[in-house]
Order: C-alpha cells, then sequence, then structure tokens
C-alpha cells in the first residue's frame, strides 16, 4: 500500500482525465461522450492548475506576501483553458440537438447508420 | 528589436477590422474586409522581405521581458506560411466578390479563422497556440456547417468533438511540460529541457501534445475528420480551399516547431516518416474509391501531408527544404481545385464525378484552372509540384525510397485520371441556360493556375527565394523523369480501364465504411500509446 499513500492530487486529476478518455471511446450515448470529453477537460485543467503547487500557498492577491504565494501563471492560463472548454461543450450540445431533432436518436451506431438514408 | 513591424497588427487586424466593420451593409463588409486583405498581405510581405534578408522579428507582446511576456516570432520557418495565408485569404475575398452565400456572420468567422491561424503561425508560446487552435476550430465548426443541410451538423460536431478530445490531450501535455521546466515559452523550452536531469521526464508531455498534433495534421489513422470537415457538402469552395490549403498546413507547421523543440531529449523522425508514408498510401486508396469530387479532394489532401511529412522526416536537407516548398505547392493547387470544384458542383448542381463532363468546354477559365491544378499535383513536369516532389526524392535512399515515391505518385496520378472525367467529353447540362460569367472567379482561377506553372518552371529559385537553400531543380526536368511521368501516367491510366473501373461493387463498400466517435477515440488513445512506447523504447 506504499503505492497508495504516495499518491498526490495531482495524480488523481490525471485518473479523472483517463476516465473522461475512457467514457469518450465507451460510451454510444452522445450526451454521454460530451460530459466525457467535459470530464477530461476539467482533469487537464486542474492537473495544470496544481503544477508547482506547494503545501501550505496562499491566493496571489496583492497582500499576501510574494513568498508563500502560489504560482499565479497556472490560474491566468486556466480562466482562458475554463472559458474555451464551457464554450466547446456548449456548441456541442447545440449541435447535438440538432442532430436529436433531425434524426430522432442518441446513439452513434444508430446515428451513422441513418445518416446515409 | 530594429525592426518597427508590429507583427500583433498581422494577428488582430483581421478579427479587429472584421469586428469593428460588422455594422456595415453586406456588401461595404466584403469591401473594407477586402481591403483590409490586401493590407495585411502587404504587411506581410513586408515583414517577410525583413525576415529573409534581414533577421528574425521576436516582438514580447505588452513589453515584459524574455521568457514570461507572451511571445511574436517571425522567421524563416513562420513568414512564408504567413504570407501563404494572407495570399489566400485575399485570393478567396476577390473570389467571392460576387458570390451570393457570403453573409455577413460568415465573413466575420472567416477573418476570425485567418487571425487565428496567422497568430498560430507567428505565436512563440505553447499555450497561445493551444489557446489560438481552439479559436480557429470553433469558427471551422460553424463554417462547415453553415448551411447546415444534409449531414454537416454530424459533420461538424464530430469535427469538433475530436479535435477537443485532442485538445485535452494538449492542454494536459502542457500542463505536464510546465511542472517540469515552469516555463511555456518554445525557446526558453529548448534552453530548459537539455538541462533536466531525467530526460525521460519528457516523454509523458511529448506524447500528449504530439498526439494533438499528429491529429491537426491529420495522419493515419487519426485522418478520419479530415474529408469531413474539408469535403464537407454544405460548406463552399472558398472555406474548404482554405481548410485544405492552409489551416491542414498549421498542424504540419506545428509538427516541424514542436519536434524542433523536442528534438534535444527526443528523436522520433523515423517514426513521423513511417507514419508519413502509411497516411499517403491510404490517402490515395481512400481517394480513389471516392465519388463525390470535393471528397476526392479531401482524401487526396491527407496523401499528400502524408508525402509532406515523409519528406519533412527522412533526415536529409534537400527533402527538408523540398517538403517546405511542397507545402505552398499543394496549398496552391489544392486550394485551386477545391475553389474550382466549388464553381462547377454549384453550376452542375451534382457533386458526383460521374455526372459531371464536359467543364472545359463549358467554362473554359475554371476547365483550364482545374487542368493546372491537376498537373501540378500529380508532378507533371514544367509544374510546381514536380519540383517539390523531386527535392523529397533526393532524400530518399536505396530501392526502397524509389518504389515509395513511385507508388505515392502512381496512387496520386490514379485518382486524378479518375478525377480528370469531369473534364472531358460533352457538357452533361444543357449548354443554351445562360451561364453566370464571373470575371472574379475565373480570374482568381487563372492566377493560381499560372502560380501552379511559375513554381514549376522556376523551382530552384523560388525555394531559393523564400527558403534561401540553394537547390538545382534541373533534374525534375531531365528525359528520365519525363519518361517516369509519362509511364506513370500509362500505367495509372490502364489500372483505371481495366481495374478500378471494374470493382465498383468493393469500392461502394469502402465508401460506406465509416468510423464512429467511439473508434475514433479508440484509434486516438492507441496513437497516443504507440508514440509513448515508441519514444520510451528509442530514447534509452
Amino acid at each position: 500500500m506504499a503505492f497508495v499513500a504516495q499518491l498526490q492530487i495531482a495524480d488523481l486529476t490525471i485518473a479523472i482525465f483517463f476516465l473522461g478518455l475512457y467514457g469518450a471511446m465507451t460510451q454510444r450515448n452522445i450526451i454521454k461522450t460530451i460530459i466525457s470529453v467535459g470530464i477530461m477537460d476539467i482533469g487537464a485543467i486542474s492537473f495544470f492548475m496544481l503544477a508547482n503547487h506547494e503545501p501550505g500557498a496562499k491566493p496571489p492577491v496583492i497582500p499576501t506576501p510574494p513568498e508563500i504565494m502560489a504560482d499565479p501563471v497556472p490560474q491566468a492560463l486556466m480562466i482562458t483553458a475554463i472559458v474555451i472548454g464551457v464554450s466547446v461543450i456548449a456548441m456541442c450540445l447545440a449541435m447535438y440537438m440538432r442532430v436529436a431533432y433531425r434524426y430522432g436518436t442518441a446513439d452513434w451506431n444508430i446515428l451513422i447508420r441513418r445518416l446515409e438514408k | 528589436m530594429a525592426t518597427s513591424i508590429p507583427l500583433h497588427f498581422l494577428v488582430l487586424l483581421p478579427v479587429g477590422v472584421g469586428a469593428v466593420g460588422y455594422f456595415l451593409p453586406r456588401r461595404w463588409y466584403h469591401l473594407v474586409l477586402l481591403v483590409m486583405n490586401l493590407a495585411i498581405l502587404g504587411l506581410s510581405i513586408a515583414t517577410f522581405i525583413e525576415v529573409r534578408w534581414g533577421a528574425q522579428i521576436i516582438q514580447h507582446v505588452a513589453g515584459w521581458p524574455d521568457w514570461i511576456a507572451i511571445k511574436l516570432v517571425a522567421d524563416k520557418y513562420s513568414a512564408p506560411l504567413v504570407v501563404l495565408t494572407t495570399i489566400f485569404f485575399a485570393g478567396t475575398f476577390v473570389f467571392s466578390t460576387r458570390a451570393d452565400y457570403t453573409d455577413k456572420t460568415f465573413l466575420f468567422l472567416f477573418v476570425m479563422l485567418e487571425s487565428a491561424l496567422i497568430g498560430v503561425f507567428l505565436s512563440g508560446d505553447i499555450f497561445n497556440i493551444y489557446v489560438l487552435i481552439e479559436l480557429g476550430m470553433i469558427a471551422i465548426a460553424i463554417l462547415i456547417m453553415y448551411k447546415q443541410d444534409k449531414q454537416s451538423v454530424y459533420d461538424a460536431m464530430l469535427y469538433l468533438m475530436m479535435n477537443f478530445i485532442a485538445m485535452a490531450f494538449m492542454l494536459l501535455g502542457i500542463g505536464y511540460l510546465y511542472r517540469i521546466t515552469g516555463v511555456l515559452d518554445l525557446e526558453a523550452l529548448v534552453a530548459r529541457l537539455p538541462l533536466l536531469d531525467n530526460p525521460r521526464a519528457v516523454i509523458v508531455p511529448y506524447a500528449l501534445i504530439m498526439t494533438a498534433i499528429a491529429l491537426k495534421s491529420a495522419l493515419f489513422p487519426l485522418f478520419s475528420w479530415l474529408p469531413r470537415a474539408h469535403g464537407a457538402p454544405s460548406a463552399p469552395g472558398i472555406v474548404s480551399a482554405v481548410l485544405s490549403g492552409v489551416q491542414v498546413k498549421a498542424g504540419v507547421y506545428l509538427l516541424v516547431r514542436l519536434s524542433a523543440v523536442f528534438s534535444p531529449v527526443i528523436d522520433a523522425t523515423a517514426f513521423f516518416m513511417v507514419l508519413g508514408f502509411v497516411t499517403s498510401v491510404v490517402g490515395f486508396l481512400l481517394a480513389i474509391a471516392q465519388k463525390d469530387i470535393k471528397l476526392i479532394l479531401a482524401y487526396h489532401t491527407v496523401s499528400q501531408v502524408g508525402l509532406i511529412v515523409m519528406g519533412l522526416n527522412l533526415g536529409s536537407d534537400v527533402a527538408f527544404w523540398g517538403a517546405m516548398y511542397h507545402i505552398i505547392n499543394h496549398a496552391l493547387f489544392k486550394g485551386l481545385l477545391f475553389l474550382t470544384a466549388g464553381v462547377i458542383i454549384e453550376e452542375y448542381g451534382s457533386r458526383s464525378y460521374a455526372e459531371i463532363r464536359g467543364v472545359l468546354r463549358k467554362m473554359p477559365a475554371i476547365g483550364i484552372g482545374t487542368l493546372a491544378g491537376i498537373l501540378g499535383i500529380t508532378g507533371a513536369p514544367f509544374f510546381n509540384g514536380s519540383i517539390s516532389k523531386y527535392f523529397i526524392q533526393q532524400g530518399l535512399q536505396g530501392d526502397f525510397g524509389g518504389i515509395a515515391m513511385f507508388l505515392i505518385n502512381l496512387g496520386t496520378t490514379l485518382s486524378f485520371v479518375k478525377y480528370s472525367l469531369i473534364l472531358f467529353g460533352k457538357p452533361s447540362i444543357a449548354t443554351d441556360r445562360p451561364l453566370r460569367r464571373d470575371p472574379w472567379v475565373a480570374g482568381v482561377s487563372l492566377v493560381f493556375g499560372i502560380a501552379c506553372l511559375a513554381g514549376g518552371l522556376l523551382g530552384g529559385p523560388t525555394v531559393a527565394l523564400v527558403y534561401g537553400p540553394q537547390y538545382s531543380a534541373g533534374g525534375a526536368l531531365s528525359v528520365e523523369k519525363i519518361t517516369t511521368f509519362v509511364a506513370t501516367l500509362a500505367i495509372a491510366v490502364a489500372l483505371y480501364m481495366l481495374v478500378v473501373r471494374r470493382i465498383g461493387g468493393f469500392l461502394a463498400a469502402i465508401r460506406q465504411f465509416k468510423f464512429n466517435f467511439n473508434q475514433v477515440t479508440v484509434f486516438l488513445t492507441l496513437f497516443f500509446v504507440a508514440l509513448l512506447g515508441y519514444t520510451w523504447w528509442v530514447g534509452g
């Protein structure tokens, strides 16, 4: 069990990423794959946030002395990544609505068969 | 920084003008964007001249110090591609002067894509590249489903989700890289990566990022999004032309750029060389099976990108610059073919190559343009494709290389023998119908066609002018080369007559066969695992 004791939160985020990837590989339901892709994105973002994190670091806001500040770069960058992720997921869902109205299915396999007609 | 050319103008001008001028009436908006494109073309040429005969331009946005600031870099790799992009967009704007499919939202998304592409080429910061790729991806997804007919929404959704997964891989890889090195600037990464205690730590981020880039540049087996996006039935010709001409090159460009960043610690050129060859072969095999003329061209892009990636990773200078030249050449002739294909489809009301005949007689300018594009792509003597293919071939050693190149050429010629059938014969639609004569369309087609010819006649000097290295292209016009081309053409025609036309059922089966989203994701994961395993095995 020494292996488990050594695990950090950053390892957990990687597990979340690959969990999302597993979902995208196995789920036939379109909504579930969109959720899985979202989970992957969240995993990657959380991993980035935890890069160079040290225990006890404070948020990088002005009153905090620079010695105990957390690294501000990931936080600044991940706001962008979160916004992009949200908008792409929203677009995927909007497109899914179109597809669902048109073909009447939420299953990738059935969808691909109905496309040709 | 002696120069005064502001690089951020190149990135911000298209989308800025597009946003500010949005309130104008459509016709004016188009005109304003056209003028903006011509201005930016001038600016990019000035940048290119400065970079080519001066020094590379580096600009730190907002005046932050090096390694912290977001950096824009114009060097000998990126400056020609920026010029190519601006030429392309200016050309498509002239091309669509009288078009009725461009409304204001469409035009705005189109210039947004232009900004994103120029930004990807100029950016010297890996996170910035990530953001700009995502921006371009969203614009493309809307552009390819713009008319929302047939299955275009499905195509766009598949495109968006696959690319988003790849981008999540890239984001995780960037995060990993930041954790190891603490920098995101490409130059800083070059400086810091060799200093790592354990170079093997870079393998995982390398594999993550390169998987995303391989999907972007449509390498085997990750190309299934490309024909859907580039050959989308609802996308106008100008979108397909820009996607196939420039956008897919952004992936190839990043492959070059990031491979160079990682090259001190990881060398996967053999992997990408083999992959390029496989991509090329699979691409033309699938192109032969298609009926839809746009899909023939789209699968052909896959094949040519494979050839470019193979050339870039051969490890020989001649082949490298040949492949860089092939990027420009492919943009010219494939852009031309997609533009003319869009016009042909509109005129004939059909997308099937079997129903279109007599383009040369009915629309001479479009027909000649298409013919120039076909001659360019098949590597006919005197056309630009022959020069870059000749350079790539020089980098190949031994019998295997010769056979590989011959195979790719044969496949290309074979699929374009099929494509060129639309040019000849009696026009398959009534000729008495009044033809819409559009001088802008004809003019741009002919200019691109002439560029294909000029790039062939002046092949060696063009490479020297654009990139610098001096190579003689005289061998591309030797009797041996011309004989080979004629023989290839003869074999291709014979194969088409004797084999391809007899196996229609088999080809239909290939055409119908499509991978669904889950299978594509599995391919992506397998690619990642394979690349990880390969780099682990090589970097001992």
